[in-house]
């Protein structure tokens, strides 16, 4: 967590985001504490209301760069709904979501993305349920951008948030990270060097990911930036649009009454 | 009267009266005093609310979003709040207990925003297009915790006005959300409310300070409050117990102090937030003490009582809570009797009664059939205790 949080300090810095104008919000777990270490404008919400708070923050001030860390716990279960329609709305946010497949702050229940199989508090059988791929879940309710990266792709990750903050509409970022601590005790690999020399070894980036087979894939992390769309139209702008043109209209209606007095 | 108005009263009669709807004038109380964002979700019977904010807010420049549900709803509006921005929303008992534990974040980092429930029968799906008063405890307790509440009750189409208007000064002043409770019928009729009405119940610009991250100088000595986002300050702004600086604490002592300093606020000022009515003071062996629709029926009890002969007092509250400890002991020192009258099971009786039974015999008239009470089942049931009167 916090080789991520590191990679996404360093890309607003290389962005030159202003701290005035930067905003990071955050939900509740292990991923939504990292707002509490960063000296910006953070807000430290409830769990998996993170969107919907930037949600009203991005809509009130549009300068603002409304960026959100959340989990897969926070962002994919409980508030798995504000995620899929913050894709769909396309609003101007980034989202980067630290999946470690389990519940670290409670101790060690399982999340929404943990593979089938593994090890939690809550499954001592193993995990009977499939697991999501939010990446494919980001793009089908309609994100922007959409990309993965992991904690043992460490240059690649800041470079996917740099162009994340930069999309202009909704940005999914997935960021495959170990969780020694609660994962690791459980299944294997264990430790945490181990967990990401596994996740260095796992990852293939998109462009050789197109050259293999499903089977081939099997298992393995893709990294890159899956999905990119410029030309869908992004919430805010698009309402303050709306705003202007319905002002337009109503200074018109005025004048058309007043010539008529 | 500015340009808005003119599409937000089209049902005008005349020149010097409106027929308007209950909702409709809460959006008007509510663009009056200063809200430009509104995020919600439509549910019966307060979905007129958000269809004319929907219309109105993007004519003034203002921000009106249609979220995916009740908790998405009330956490947009806690966004805008710590931007500055004066926000509202609405919704009906469903709606309300999903806004719950999102209350209580807006409470602790003290975010001012007005939550509108336009009561419904339940609980669950109940009646919607029923009315109730059913809420009232979970707008004082609804979310978990100690915790502090200003609730006030509408009870004609004028206070869904002015109690918006009063709704947004107490929130943005004591920094907290303030619930503002309507029933079915207060919220869905029509009723003449004229322009001159209109004129007197707006508050004056000196009542507000918009004023980002404002507190007033008697509240600043007791709370510390977060820096507003965008305020050149770099706050961190969490649902934790936090100290001065805005950071988590596990210090006993600073969450101690937090927390009771965060009820103070409000029940220090209850001089201030206690709004009520009284009729006929001092001359009645009974009181009615009521609030919302109900009011409506006490006040023409009141009346159809003095024809018959029998004088009977009014206490009618706007605030419920913090209690209005003060004004209900006062009378309840003179009265032999308080009735209140609710569309509930007993909700505030219960809380009238802890105020005042040390001094007179608290009785409530619960009605949970979806109709109202009207003046004549109150009179009767006064008329039981009296012991005077010939039911008719």
């Amino acid at each position: 967590m916090g080789i991520i949080t590191g990679a996404f300090l360093r890309a607003i810095l290389d962005l030159g985001l202003t701290r005035e104008n930067t905003v990071v919000v955050s939900g509740i777990g292990c991923s939504s504490r990292a707002a509490g270490y960063l000296n910006l404008n953070t807000v430290h919400t409830i769990h998996g209301r993170a969107l919907p708070v930037a949600t009203g923050i991005k809509m009130a001030r549009p300068d603002f760069t409304v960026i959100v860390l959340t989990g897969d716990g926070d962002g994919a279960a409980i508030g798995g709904n504000h995620l899929i329609h913050s894709c769909r709305r396309n609003i101007d946010l980034t989202c980067i979501l630290f999946n470690n497949q389990i519940y670290g702050m409670t101790g060690g229940q399982f999340s929404p993305t943990m593979d089938p199989g593994g090890n939690a508090t809550t499954a001592p059988y193993g995990q009977l349920e499939p697991s999501f791929d939010l990446c494919r879940l980001a793009e089908a309710a309609g994100a922007t951008f959409v990309a993965r990266g992991t904690a043992a792709g460490v240059r690649q990750i800041e470079k996917i948030i740099k162009q994340g903050v930069q999309h202009p509409g909704f940005a999914f970022i997935e960021a495959v990270v170990p969780c020694p601590t609660e994962y690791g005790r459980r299944n294997k690999p264990a430790k945490a060097v181990d967990m990401l020399e596994e996740e260095r070894k796992r990852s293939i980036s998109v462009s050789k990911a197109a050259k293999l087979s499903p089977e081939e894939l099997e298992g393995k992390i893709v990294t890159g930036v899956l999905f990119q769309d410029v030309e869908r139209r992004e919430f805010q702008s698009t309402y303050a649009e709306t705003v202007a043109r319905v002002k337009d209209a109503e200074l018109a209606r005025r004048l058309a009454e007043g010539a008529g007095e | 009267m500015e340009s808005w108005h003119g599409h937000l009263l089209k049902e005008r009669v005349d020149q010097s009266s409106l027929l308007i709807q209950g909702n409709r004038a809460c959006v008007l109380g509510a663009l009056d005093a200063g809200v430009r964002f509104y995020a919600g979700y439509p549910i019966t019977p307060s979905s007129e609310i958000m269809e004319a904010m929907a219309v109105e807010l993007p004519r003034i420049g203002g921000v009106f979003v249609q979220m995916e549900d009740e908790i998405a709803s009330i956490c947009a509006c806690i966004g805008a709040s710590l931007t500055g921005e004066v926000a509202m929303t609405a919704t009906s008992g469903p709606g309300f207990s999903l806004m719950q534990e999102a209350l209580g974040y807006a409470i602790m980092v003290q975010a001012p925003l007005v939550v509108v429930d336009v009561m419904r029968s339940g609980p669950s799906t109940g009646r919607p297009t029923a009315p109730s008063q059913a809420d009232v405890m979970q707008a004082r307790w609804g979310t978990h915790g100690d915790h502090p509440a200003i609730v006030l009750a509408a009870s004609n189409v004028a206070d869904m006005y002015r109690l918006t208007m009063a709704a947004v000064r107490f929130a943005l002043r004591f920094r907290t959300p303030v619930t503002l409770l309507a029933d079915q019928v207060v919220g869905q009729m029509r009723e003449s409310f004229s322009e001159e009405l209109l004129g007197r119940y707006r508050l004056t610009s000196g009542d507000f300070d918009f004023t980002p991250g404002y507190l007033h100088p008697d509240l600043a000595r007791e709370v510390h409050l977060p820096h507003v986002l965008g305020s050149g300050e770099y706050p961190h702004v969490t649902g934790l117990f936090h100290d001065e600086t805005g950071f988590p604490t596990n210090d006993p002592e600073k969450t101690d102090k937090f927390l009771r300093e965060l009820y103070n606020k409000v029940a220090h000022h209850r001089d201030e937030l206690c709004l009520y009515d009284v009729k006929n003071e001092g001359r009645g062996r009974v009181c009615i003490v009521a609030y919302g629709s109900c009011a409506r029926s006490a006040r023409a009890a009141w009346r159809l009582a003095d024809q018959e002969g029998l004088s009977v007092e009014v206490l009618h509250l706007y605030t419920l809570f913090p209690l209005p400890v003060e004004i209900v002991q006062k009378v309840a020192r003179r009265v032999e009797f308080m009735i209140i009258p609710e569309l509930n099971l007993g909700q505030y009786a219960h809380e009238v009664r802890k105020m005042a039974e040390q001094w007179t015999t608290v009785i409530g008239i619960g009605k949970t059939d979806g109709t109202l009470i009207t003046p004549r089942e109150i009179l009767d049931r006064i008329a039981e205790l009296v012991g005077k009167y010939e039911s008719v």
